[in-house]
């Protein structure tokens, strides 16, 4: 099969098929870009994300089509699609579920939570307090739930897409450490560009966008996407990559500016993500650029600026584009 | 109104207390004289103070010291005299200056005495493989010769980015990224050719794809091709 990444060199043939992928990936981003203008990143990383087997955390002030977005993406995949609106007064049942009582039976029924479902959007998580946010902790990292010394398996795929906006805004909570690191990404949608925010108006002057709403029809099924995260997870790293990455997230514990680096976790999440990358671009191997491109995406949410430096305005970015620097790049 | 009423005796008060001596006879007891002698003998409870000898260190420095102070009695206007002053003040301020100098590094402050680069360049010579040092066709050779095409291809594409840089081309630097060298190349068809050429590199070494002699022969060629366009 040949890669369309080396067209005009057909020296090498892909090992592995990632044409159906390829497609799937090309068709999901044109579905997306007739609806919402721009964002080309924050598809990507959405993409990107789906690929890697992970979570993702949109972040981005209000009006900037995070929630849009992540409903889009849910659209284009054919699965069960279920929605959280996370307020202060959410109780961990009515994310996960609670057992029931049933008079005609005399026994206690299971009644599953909106989060049993293969895409769960949960919009605005940070608006609900740390005691229903940990309900989510075993859901994210097992995918499973235990109620009443039950386990209930959760199926596959199960991808949880959250929107947030930045903490400084009024009635948002902090996520706790353990539950940011369970999310592969942390997106963040910025504003659009001028030309981008013309094109905006334009389109919802014409009313263009509720009528291709409407006529979004899914892309991937369930099935293929567990299918094509196998061929993604088979994707070859060469061991200097591995060792590139390994130094990145270690020098995050070294570095002053930080107050808590990166976990292995973190180390895993750069590789799946950098593979994800890779396979959307065709090939079946990653490249130190893969993982530069993604590691301010997985990084920012699980490193901690120091007082001094968040006080001085510097942003987890920035400390990652310094690290990066640092590093050479095996070659 | 009550406050203003006359005291009076409460009816059933009791009578006012009467101290009494205490007449019991006491029976005064000793401690046994043969058991405190028994005691006395018990080395814990010799509480004598034990002069410590002073320690190697304590000694060392009062030597030292004393050294100085040497000098000084012999004669308070001879050479020595001044000379153990010098020497005094000078290992004081050299014992501050090493105690200043570990205390900044405990702080995290490097390079205190090195002026700072406009620039940020890191040089060749921290690369873990300097490129301006590798003898680039005897290595190609031996890979070659070995049928390691695959390091063959590696050294060709590092012989090219040398190229690059001594001809001004690029700025290398150990932090960048292929597509940034090909980004700084402002002439397109060098643009082009080392486009190409850096898509082989990444096949063959990112991605482990095994070549055979006549791949290779086809990727040298693409080298020799670039070569030519720099000249």
């Amino acid at each position: 099969m040949q890669n369309p990444d080396n067209m005009e060199n057909p020296v090498f043939e892909s090992r592995t098929d990632l044409s159906k992928l390829s497609y799937a990936v090309e068709q999901i981003k044109a579905t997306i870009a007739k609806i919402v203008v721009g964002q080309q990143e924050t598809v990507d990383l959405l993409i990107a994300g789906i690929l890697a087997d992970g979570h993702l955390l949109i972040e981005g002030v209000p009006g900037v089509a995070k929630t849009l977005t992540a409903k889009l993406i849910a659209r284009a995949i054919d699965a069960r699609y279920s929605r959280i609106q996370f307020t202060p007064d959410l109780m961990p049942s009515d994310v996960i579920g609670t057992s029931v009582f049933n008079p005609k039976t005399t026994e206690f029924e299971f009644k599953a939570g909106p989060v049993f479902g293969n895409i769960v959007l949960i919009d605005e998580v940070n608006r609900a307090p740390a005691k229903t946010q940990s309900a989510l902790f075993e859901v994210m990292e097992e995918r499973q739930v235990t109620v009443d010394g039950h386990q209930y398996k959760l199926d596959e795929p199960f991808i949880i897409l959250a929107t947030q906006n930045p903490v400084e805004q009024e009635g948002t909570y902090r996520l706790p450490e353990a539950q940011l690191d369970r999310f592969l990404f942390k997106i963040e949608v910025k504003y659009p560009t001028l030309e981008d925010e013309i094109a905006i108006l334009t389109q919802q002057h014409q009313q263009k966008t509720i009528e291709q709403l409407t006529q979004i029809q899914p892309v991937l099924s369930a099935q293929d996407i567990v299918a094509v995260r196998k061929q993604v997870r088979e994707l070859f790293v060469e061991p200097k990559l591995l060792e590139f990455v390994a130094k990145i997230v270690y020098e995050t514990r070294q570095n002053k500016s930080l107050y808590l680096g990166g976990s292995p976790r973190a180390s895993l999440a750069i590789i799946n993500g950098a593979k994800a990358l890779a396979a959307m671009k065709g090939r079946d191997f990653v490249t130190p650029e893969d993982i530069i491109w993604i590691t301010p995406a997985v990084l920012r949410h699980r490193i901690m600026l120091t007082p001094d430096k968040e006080m001085e305005g510097v942003t987890p970015d920035e400390v990652v584009a310094q690290i990066i620097q640092k590093i050479e790049i095996p070659r | 109104m009550l406050l203003g009423a006359p005291a009076r005796a409460l009816p059933n008060a009791k009578p006012a207390l009467v101290l009494r001596t205490d007449t019991a006879r006491i029976q005064t007891r000793y401690f046994d004289k043969a058991y405190l002698d028994e005691c006395r003998k018990l080395p814990e409870y010799h509480y004598e103070d034990l002069k410590q000898k002073p320690s190697l260190w304590t000694r060392f420095w009062r030597w030292f010291w004393h050294l100085f102070d040497g000098f000084k009695v012999k004669n308070s206007h001879s050479f020595y005299y001044y000379l153990a002053i010098f020497l005094k003040y000078l290992f004081i301020a050299l014992g501050l200056a090493t105690l200043i100098f570990i205390l900044l590094r405990l702080a995290g402050i490097k390079n205190i005495f090195r002026k700072k680069s406009a620039e940020a360049e890191v040089p060749y010579t921290e690369s873990l493989e300097n490129i301006h040092e590798i003898d680039f066709n005897t290595a190609i050779e031996q890979a070659i010769n070995e049928h390691n095409y695959r390091l063959a291809v590696r050294l060709l594409y590092l012989k090219s980015l040398k190229q690059l840089s001594d001809a001004n081309l690029i700025n290398w630097q150990l932090d960048k990224t292929n597509s940034a060298y090909i980004d700084e190349l402002k002439n397109m068809e060098q643009r082009d050719a080392f486009a190409v050429l850096t898509r082989q590199f990444e096949y063959v070494w990112y991605g482990e794809f095994s070549i055979n002699s006549q791949t290779f022969q086809n990727i040298n060629t693409l080298f020799t091709h670039f070569k030519q366009t720099l000249a």
